[in-house]
């Protein structure tokens, strides 16, 4: 019993000696000689194994990825949502570069700074004051149309009075001219707060929905043609001599960020072709389509009269040429026209002068009378 | 050893060897769990030495070929665990948790010295500090996921003693 325990202990001992000897050849084998060895195996038994290997790791990298995809997409959509602002923004200031490329002159670009704390709406502070020529009175203008009018300067700055502000008025009227009033701030609590109410329009005057509402001129604060609103619809109020409408405003608070301050001068001047509108767009076209029609209208009186002229001198010439030998002949006769037509041919051998060759003579006289053209004028008088 | 108990180690050998290409690369720790050294280990225990040592040495020999410049560095380390696992199983036959934490805990920091004294890939403090920090690390973990592994699979073995 011990002598087989001793030897198998012996054989135990063996073949761990041959499998240390095996290892150890393998280590000092060329790799040249490994390299097939451990490619067979690779390819056989450990072939599951690196694929389920490889799966694992994928995995695992992709897990610990997924927070910095995450982040990654946070970042974009953040830069998304800020490329959108930007992009109002740049707007704004293109449409802001537009207005002041056709002001051209006589204004204060100022940017305006909202008391966002205390919910300030009806005033703006301007970061332009009289030292860059703004005074009191000035109109605030937008790309949009009318922002407010500046109450009160100081030399850096200056403050302005939305058109929110209940003190705000300004003269308007109807883009075509039709409707004349004092447009105000809409007084009210709830969704028609940011409106605007034209007021003291004649009973007897209409104005069509979606028409625009521009500053009139009258009063000189405001030049004319700065756009005040859009007319919404009318309202009722106590006044039973004049109407009420309600104006959609050009320009919203909110959106207020850089303005124009219009110089007094600037504003004397006008500001006439610097906000297009579709009524003016309308108003050129009548205009055009009108004088096409009074050109066609004297096209055609001008042709009436030159046909005119002409019945009168071609009957001045006939009776002239029946003064002249024909006049003898009684009334309805038959006269020829033109004997120019008729003029001798030249000499032909052979034949006597007054003749045509192979042509049979002449037997009777010409009875027909001969048509001058076709004007379908009489040829006898 | 019973063919029920020969199927039941050879399973948890199996699932051992999946969990080594599944889950350790799937943690991806600097001192990983080597839960093909707890294969050999738990297979080795149920053999004599002179079969732990070709399953080592077998097992050694087919993780070597991923990497061929070591090629039999594994299954020289994997032999001499084998070996020494079935012998002292035979020797101490013991049966606690710690005692077999320890038993897997040395296993793997002796496997790391043969397995890096053989590669000859590290070299000077790398090599001290692989065999001094990272190696005992690696073994810890691997001890603890030995331990973790026998008291999962003790109702599991102990039904085939019943």
């Amino acid at each position: 019993m011990a002598r087989a325990g001793r030897a198998n202990f012996r054989f135990d001992k063996i073949v761990l000696l041959v499998c240390a000897i095996v290892s150890l050849i393998l280590l000092v084998l060329p790799m040249p000689v490994r390299e097939p060895i451990a490619g067979a195996l690779r390819r056989t038994l450990l072939a599951p194994a690196v694929v389920l290997q490889e799966h694992a790791e994928l995995s695992r990298r992709a897990f610990l990825a997924h927070d910095t995809l995450m982040r990654g997409r946070d970042s974009v959509a953040l830069q998304v949502m800020d490329a959108k602002g930007l992009t109002a923004e740049n707007q704004r200031l293109r449409d802001l570069l537009g207005l002041g490329s056709r002001l051209r002159w006589g204004f204060v670009p100022a940017e305006a700074l909202h008391g966002r704390g205390v919910r300030d709406e009806s005033s703006v502070t301007l970061s332009a004051g009289a030292n860059a020529g703004v005074q009191r009175l000035s109109p605030v203008i937008a790309p949009e149309g009318l922002v407010g009018i500046v109450d009160n300067v100081d030399p850096t700055m200056s403050h302005a009075l939305l058109w929110t502000n209940p003190d705000f008025r300004v003269s308007a009227m109807s883009e075509d001219g039709t409707a004349f009033g004092i447009v105000q701030a809409h007084v009210e609590s709830g969704p028609g707060k940011y409106l605007l109410e034209m007021r003291g329009v004649p009973f007897r005057t209409s104005v069509k929905p979606n028409t625009m509402i521009v500053s009139s001129g009258l009063g000189g604060t405001y030049p004319r043609g700065i756009p005040v609103g859009c007319f919404i619809g009318e309202t009722k109020t106590t006044e039973t001599w004049a109407r009420t409408y309600l104006i959609r405003p050009a320009v919203f608070p909110a959106d207020v960020s850089s303005v124009m301050i219009l110089k007094p001068e600037r504003a004397s001047e006008g500001v006439n072709n610097v906000w297009a509108t579709g009524a003016a767009a309308d108003s050129g076209t009548h205009k055009i389509v009108v004088a096409g029609d009074s050109m066609a209208r004297a096209a055609g009186l001008a042709e009436a009269h030159a046909r005119q002229v002409a019945q009168d001198s071609i009957a001045r010439l006939d009776s002239v040429r029946a003064g002249n030998g024909f006049g003898g002949a009684a009334p309805g006769a038959t006269v020829p026209r033109d004997t120019s037509r008729h003029a001798p041919r030249p000499a032909t051998p052979g034949v006597p002068p007054g003749t045509t060759p192979n042509a049979a003579p002449r037997t009777a006289p010409r009875t027909a009378p001969a048509k001058r053209d076709s004007t379908g004028l009489p040829t006898t008088l | 050893m019973t063919l029920a108990a020969l199927g039941r180690a050879v399973l948890t050998f199996l699932v051992l060897v999946l969990l080594h290409y599944t889950l350790r690369p799937l943690l991806g720790w600097r001192a990983p769990i080597d839960f093909l050294l707890l294969a050999v280990i738990t297979a080795s225990v149920r053999l004599r030495p002179a079969g732990g040592a070709i399953l080592g040495f077998i097992i050694g020999l087919i993780a070597d070929a991923l990497n061929p410049a070591s090629m039999g560095a594994g299954a020289l380390g994997m032999s001499v665990v084998g070996y020494s696992a079935a012998w002292l199983k035979a020797v101490f036959f013991a049966e606690s948790l710690p005692l077999n934490a320890l038993f897997f805990f040395v296993g793997k920091w002796v496997f790391d010295i043969i397995y890096f004294a053989a590669e000859h890939r590290l070299q000077g403090v790398e090599l001290v500090q692989q065999l001094i920090l990272w190696s005992p690390l690696s073994a810890a973990a691997t001890a603890v996921a030995g331990v973790l592994v026998l008291l999962l699979l003790r109702p599991f073995f102990e039904s085939s003693t019943t």
